[in-house]
Formats: structure tokens, C-alpha cells, sequence
């Protein structure tokens, strides 16, 4: 079975675009548009992998983001923001990485890869 | 001697008037001589002052002595009167008769002879002598006090129009060594020095010889100038005289003690009128003689208990004897100095806080408006900080897109679209990211700067970049402390993108040198790049090339970076060097630091 993404952003271009990208992938990948949302999906079933966004209008990923380590400290969560400051915050170390938004998925894809087999990534040269 | 009992008992019996000798207590009262002769023209009476006046005592023998006898004493101006009243039977006066009494006493008599008849009918002139003498002197003093007055009052009122040291003391030399002032021949001013105890040699007015004395009050004479035109004109004037009588002082100097003439006078504030003897002690000696002087008048100049300086005149020219009184006048016109030179030093102490008051008032206004400049940008920074956010996510979302459906198959007309787009979509998130860097640098507090040190902490951001590239970057820190006011995020933003867009300019094997240094009250970072076998044209082109970005992708960082500059009123371009080689440069004001406000480091 294929790993389960769960990307958590307010944007509904984003939201369509990495699950039309992600699923391309091979991902099973399930969208939410806010950070309650993300919390009621996590309580429902395990993810691979979360994509966050931070700047979200009811709940901060940030904030977010410490209640999902509550939830499910074993789930890596990728921060994925158009603002590079957060990177700064420091309750956003708490994330397994940090990637800025951008049209190049790539960088993303890679990261999701890496957090999903780490062993395998790390057998890369 | 009474006057009664010198006259003989006949006289009084046959031609003296009872009322006469009434009148005669009341003229002796007033020291009006009065003298009576019959008209045999012998004397009949004199009271006390006629009888002092004459001194008929001494020389008369005669009982009743003839009026030809008088002679002696008043000439023929007696005779004439007393003959004119007789023929005439009308009173004559004479005005002003100089004479000398049997006893050499001098006298300036005004005489009034009048007809007068005796308790007998008989026809006898009466003389009045009143001796004027003493009313000249009065009159005398009275012009001398009234010309002391006057001299004080054109020296105040010179020193009143006088703000500046210099002019006030020409005042004083001037009052001090004019024929229509003092008239001391030579004048010397010493200004006192509290924190030696000594007088030092400032500035002197007078001939330097007889032969140029001569010259200049024959000028002076020439010119008729009342004391006041003349300080007026000395006030405007510095003269060669001035200066050639100043050599004797110039540098001079008087440690005071209690112990010498000289020293006790400043201590006690009081005059000397001082002769240089055998006895005189050896500091005041030596002062006398730098002179060239053995004889001067010494005024301390005080004002509020506080010693001034040292006024010192003498006649050395002329050799005229130093009065006390012209000391003493000396003395008034040094007070009037003193106070003078008080407010002239407030007035100066004034006029000094006032210009730093302007200057620091012009520095606030500056501030002010850089820190609002500053404050704009800040503004500015947090507003494009949320465009960006909201330009971001639509960019990701269109250019994700694109490159999704460039995967799939497609026309070729429509992949080389999509290229296109996506291409476009990579360079507007390049410049968001630029701008992104900017608003965040924006979020910073505003606060003194360590120039050299952000330019250093700027460098080794590169370091890694450089060392990969094998592109040595020198560094040499100026060796004064570079204070800037500022956002040390901009700030370190803007260096740093400098000096990235010069690295990337660079290829190997060339190398950069980054200098900072203290430039006209700017901090300046220069940098210079040298290539073998680039001449200074090349570097030149390479510079320009920098910062007018033809490279769309750099513009705005060039763009951004140049007016952070600017928002701190600072500057960039490309100088000339000492040497042949152009240098980039980023200049920013320095600003003085204050107490207990450290420059921040800027990391």
C-alpha cells in the first residue's frame, strides 16, 4: 500500500496541485484546508508524511504543528511556506524540514521521499 | 592781629564810621579785605583781612600810612582806583591784579573802591580786596575732576560697543596712553593665567623710542581727536605700534607670590605707583626691567573678586613724574576694563553654547529625518512582505501546473508555450525571493552600528561560495571605530548583496579586496576587484556592470540594496582610487556615539 500524504494548506490552487502532483507520484494523499481540519484528520488516521502550510487564517502551522506532535510525535512534518523567516521561529524546529514554496515541486517531492525512507535515501550516493 | 588796635586811636576817632566796623567783621568773615583812606589819601582803617592781605604789620612805621606807600604791594593799580573815585566820586573796579604782600604771599586781587562818608561828614574812599587765588584753584580742581570724568565716561561708553577681548583691550591702552586720556606714555596689559598663578604679556600701546614718540604725538597733535574719536578709531585699528611695543611682552611671563610688590598688589587688589630702588624685591625688579622702566603705575584689573590681569603704565619717554592721582585714575579705568572683559569672556561663553546648541539642533533635524526615512522603509518592508505572500502561492500554483503538463504529451506548440510559463513563473518567484529577503531584513530595530563588523560578518556569509570558486576576498578593517544609525537587517542585507553580485562578477583567477575606513565623516567599504591582464578600463566596465545590472534577474537586488543605502543617507558608485584601479563603494554617515549606548554588532 501506498504511503498516505496529508497536505494541510488554505489555498485551494495548492491543495489541487500537490494532490494532482503527488498522486502522479504514486502517493495516496488527502487535503485539508486548515489546521483543525489537519488535527481532526490525524485523530482519524496515520499519515506518511504532513504538509503544512503556516500562514492559515483560523490556526498558525506553527501552532498546528505543536498539536501534531502531540498527536502523532512519529509523523515527519514538512513546513512548506512562501515565508522563509519562519524558518527562524523557533517552535518551527520542531519540523522535520522546511521548504519554501515554489512552481519546481521537485525540492518537495525529494524531501517527502527522504522522510518517508530514510534508509534508502541515505543508501543514495 | 586785631585790625582795631593796629589803627591809630586818632584815625578811628576822627574818620572811621561806627557802621564800618560792623562791616568789616562781616567781610573779615568772607576774607574780604577792606581798607579806608581819608582824603589826604592816608589810611584810616583795615580790618583783619586787609591787614593779613598787605601785611601792614611788618612794614608800616608810620601811624596813618599813605596810600603811595601801598605800592609795593598793589603797584599803581590802588593809587589810580582810589584817585579815580576821588575825581570821579563813582566806584572803580580792577579785575584780576596780581600781587605779592611783605611777606611773598602770592595774591590775584579784585578790587572795588567806592566814595564813602564818615560819621563826620568827612569824604573817605573805601577799598575792597578780595583775593581770588583760591577761587581760581577751586575752579582749577573742578576742570581736573570734571576731565577725569570725562575720560572715565568715553572709556565706558567705548567699552560698552566692545564684545570682543581684543577691542576691549584697546580700549584700555588706548584711555590709558592718550594726551585727551591718562596720557601715560607707554601702557602694558597683562592677562592673568589661574591654573599657573601667572600674569602673561598680551598686548602694549606707546612709542618703542623718543624719536618715534615724537612722530606719532606730533601726528596725533595733527589730527585734533577728541578721546572718544580716537578709541573709535583704535578699536578698528591694529597698527604696526601696537605690535612693536607688544614684542617687549610677548611670552613674558609672571609667576605671582605673596612675597613680591608685584604679587601683592594683584592678591590685595590695590594700586602701585612704584619706584625701583635697591629695596624693591627681585620679581618686581625683573618686571621693571623687561620694561625698560624704573619707574610705573601698577593696576590689578578685578572684576567679582576674580584677578583679570595686570595694567602697568609709565612716562619712560618724557620722564614725567607718576602722580598718585593719575594712579588712582589709572585704577578706575582698570575696574571699568575688568567688568568689561568679564562679559566679553560670558558673552563669548554665551555665543559658544549657542552655536552648539545650533549644531546640536541641525544634528536632531538630520536624525529625524533619516530615522523617518528609515521608518518608511520599514513600512515599506512589511508591506511587501504580504504582497509577496499572496503573489506567492497563485506563482506556485500556475507554474506547478505548467510543469505538471509539460510531463504529459503535448503539441509542441504547447510545450514550447508551457516552457515559457514556466520559465517566467521562475524568474517572478527569483525576484520574490529578493523581495522577500528585503521585508524580512525590514523587521529589525533601528540602533548604532558597527560598520566594519557587518561588513565583516557580511563577508563570511560568502566565505563558503568564495572558497568553492578558489576567489580570495581580502578584508582590512579601518582601524577607528565606523558607528552607522540604522536597521542592521537592511543594512547587512544591502552589504551583502554587494558584495555577492561582485563575487559572481568574478571569475578565477581574480581576487577582491573589501577596505573599511573613515572618509570626510562617512564610513566607507571600498571594494576592489583585480584580474591579471585587466586594465583598468575592464575593471571599470566590470563595476558599472555591477551596479547598472543588465541581468534582469539582478536588477531589483541592485535596486533594493541601493535605495537601503539611500533610505540611510548613505551612497554607492564607483570612486577612483589611489591607484589606478576604480573601487565600488557604499558610504554611510557616521554617527557619534553616545555614552552607554554600544555600537550593535549587527550579527
Amino acid at each position: 500500500m501506498s504511503p498516505h500524504i496529508l497536505v494541510v494548506d488554505d489555498d485551494d490552487g495548492i491543495r489541487v496541485l500537490y494532490q494532482t502532483e503527488l498522486a502522479r507520484e504514486g502517493y495516496r494523499v488527502t487535503v485539508v484546508d486548515s489546521g483543525r481540519a489537519a488535527l481532526a484528520a490525524v485523530s482519524e488516521r496515520q499519515f506518511a508524511v504532513i504538509i503544512l502550510d503556516i500562514d492559515m487564517p483560523d490556526m498558525s502551522g506553527i501552532e498546528a504543528l505543536t498539536h501534531l506532535r502531540k498527536a502523532g510525535p512519529e509523523t515527519p512534518v514538512i513546513l512548506n511556506t512562501a515565508y522563509s523567516i519562519y524558518k527562524q521561529d523557533f517552535q518551527s524546529w520542531l519540523a522535520d524540514a522546511y521548504v519554501m514554496k515554489s512552481s519546481d515541486l521537485e525540492p518537495l517531492k525529494k524531501k517527502i521521499k527522504e522522510l518517508i525512507d530514510p534508509v534508502e535515501h541515505k543508501c543514495q550516493p | 592781629m586785631n585790625s582795631v588796635t593796629t589803627m591809630p586811636a586818632t584815625t578811628h576817632e576822627t574818620c572811621v564810621p561806627v557802621d564800618l566796623e560792623y562791616l568789616s567783621e562781616g567781610l573779615d568773615e568772607l576774607g574780604i579785605g577792606l581798607l579806608a583812606f581819608d582824603q589826604n589819601e592816608r589810611l584810616t582803617y583795615g580790618n583783619q583781612s586787609a591787614v593779613d592781605m598787605v601785611a601792614l604789620d611788618n612794614a608800616d612805621s608810620d601811624d596813618q600810612p599813605h596810600l603811595v606807600q601801598m605800592a609795593d604791594v598793589f603797584g599803581s593799580s590802588l593809587s589810580s582806583a582810589v584817585e579815580g573815585v576821588r575825581q570821579n566820586g563813582s566806584q572803580s573796579v580792577r579785575h584780576g591784579l596780581h600781587c605779592s604782600n611783605r611777606h611773598g604771599r602770592h595774591m590775584l586781587i579784585d578790587l572795588s573802591c567806592l566814595p564813602f562818608r564818615g560819621v563826620n561828614n568827612d569824604p573817605c574812599v573805601i577799598c575792597l580786596l578780595h583775593d581770588v587765588r583760591q577761587h581760581h584753584q577751586f575752579s582749577d580742581d573742578t576742570k581736573f575732576l570734571r576731565q577725569e570724568l570725562q575720560i572715565l565716561t568715553d572709556v565706558a561708553a567705548a567699552l560698552s560697543s566692545s564684545s570682543e577681548l581684543v577691542q576691549i583691550l584697546k580700549v584700555i591702552l588706548t584711555g590709558a596712553t592718550a594726551a585727551q586720556g591718562l596720557g601715560f606714555n607707554r601702557a602694558f596689559l597683562f592677562l592673568y593665567q589661574q591654573d599657573t598663578n601667572e600674569l602673561i604679556g598680551h598686548m602694549a600701546l606707546g612709542p618703542v623710542s623718543a624719536e618715534e614718540a615724537g612722530n606719532i604725538w606730533k601726528d596725533l597733535d595733527a589730527m585734533r581727536l577728541s578721546l572718544e574719536e580716537l578709541l573709535e578709531d583704535n578699536q578698528s585699528d591694529t597698527g604696526e605700534r601696537l605690535d612693536a611695543i607688544t614684542d617687549l611682552i610677548t611670552d613674558f611671563r609672571v609667576r605671582l607670590d605673596d612675597e613680591s610688590a608685584i604679587g601683592r598688589a594683584c592678591h590685595d587688589s590695590s594700586w602701585l605707583n612704584l619706584a625701583i630702588s635697591d629695596d624693591t624685591d627681585n620679581l618686581t625688579s625683573a618686571f621693571a626691567q623687561q620694561l625698560n622702566t624704573d619707574k610705573l603705575a601698577l593696576v590689578p584689573m578685578v572684576s567679582k573678586g576674580h584677578l583679570m590681569g595686570l595694567l602697568a603704565a609709565d612716562n619712560q619717554i618724557t620722564g614725567r613724574p607718576i602722580s598718585d592721582e593719575a594712579v588712582q585714575l589709572l585704577q578706575a579705568l582698570a575696574n571699568q576694563a575688568a567688568v568689561a572683559m568679564e562679559r566679553a569672556r560670558l558673552y563669548d561663553n554665551q555665543l559658544e553654547r549657542s552655536r552648539e546648541l545650533e549644531r546640536i539642533n541641525q544634528l536632531l533635524a538630520e536624525s529625524q529625518d533619516q530615522i523617518i526615512k528609515i521608518e518608511k522603509m520599514s513600512v515599506i518592508g512589511e508591506l511587501t512582505s504580504a504582497i509577496t505572500h499572496e503573489l506567492r502561492n497563485p506563482l506556485t500554483v500556475v507554474g506547478g501546473f505548467a510543469n505538471l503538463m509539460l510531463k504529459s504529451t503535448l503539441p509542441d506548440e504547447n510545450r514550447e508555450y508551457l516552457n515559457i510559463i514556466s520559465s517566467e513563473i521562475r524568474r517572478a518567484e527569483t525576484v520574490l525571493d529578493q523581495v522577500l529577503d528585503f521585508s524580512r531584513a525590514s523587521k529589525g530595530e533601528n540602533c548604532p552600528i558597527d560598520f566594519s563588523g557587518l561588513v565583516k560578518r557580511s563577508l563570511d556569509l560568502l566565505k563558503g561560495r568564495l572558497a568553492r570558486r578558489e576567489l580570495p576576498m581580502f578584508l582590512s578593517q579601518a582601524s577607528e571605530p565606523l558607528t552607522v544609525f540604522g536597521n542592521s537587517d537592511q543594512l547587512s542585507h544591502a552589504v551583502y548583496q554587494f558584495l555577492k553580485l561582485v563575487a559572481e562578477e568574478l571569475t578565477p583567477p581574480g581576487e577582491a579586496e573589501v577596505r573599511t575606513e573613515l572618509r570626510d565623516g562617512q564610513a566607507l567599504m571600498l571594494i576592489k576587484i583585480r584580474r591579471p591582464g585587466h586594465e583598468r578600463e575592464q575593471v571599470q566596465r566590470t563595476l558599472e556592470r555591477i551596479i547598472t545590472q543588465n541581468r534582469s534577474s539582478q536588477r531589483l537586488t541592485i535596486l533594493v540594496a541601493g535605495e537601503t543605502i539611500r533610505y540611510h543617507g548613505g551612497n554607492f558608485g564607483i570612486a577612483c582610487g589611489d591607484d589606478s584601479l576604480p573601487s565600488l563603494y557604499i558610504e554611510l554617515p557616521v554617527m557619534k556615539e553616545r555614552p552607554g549606548e554600544p555600537a550593535h554588532t549587527g550579527g
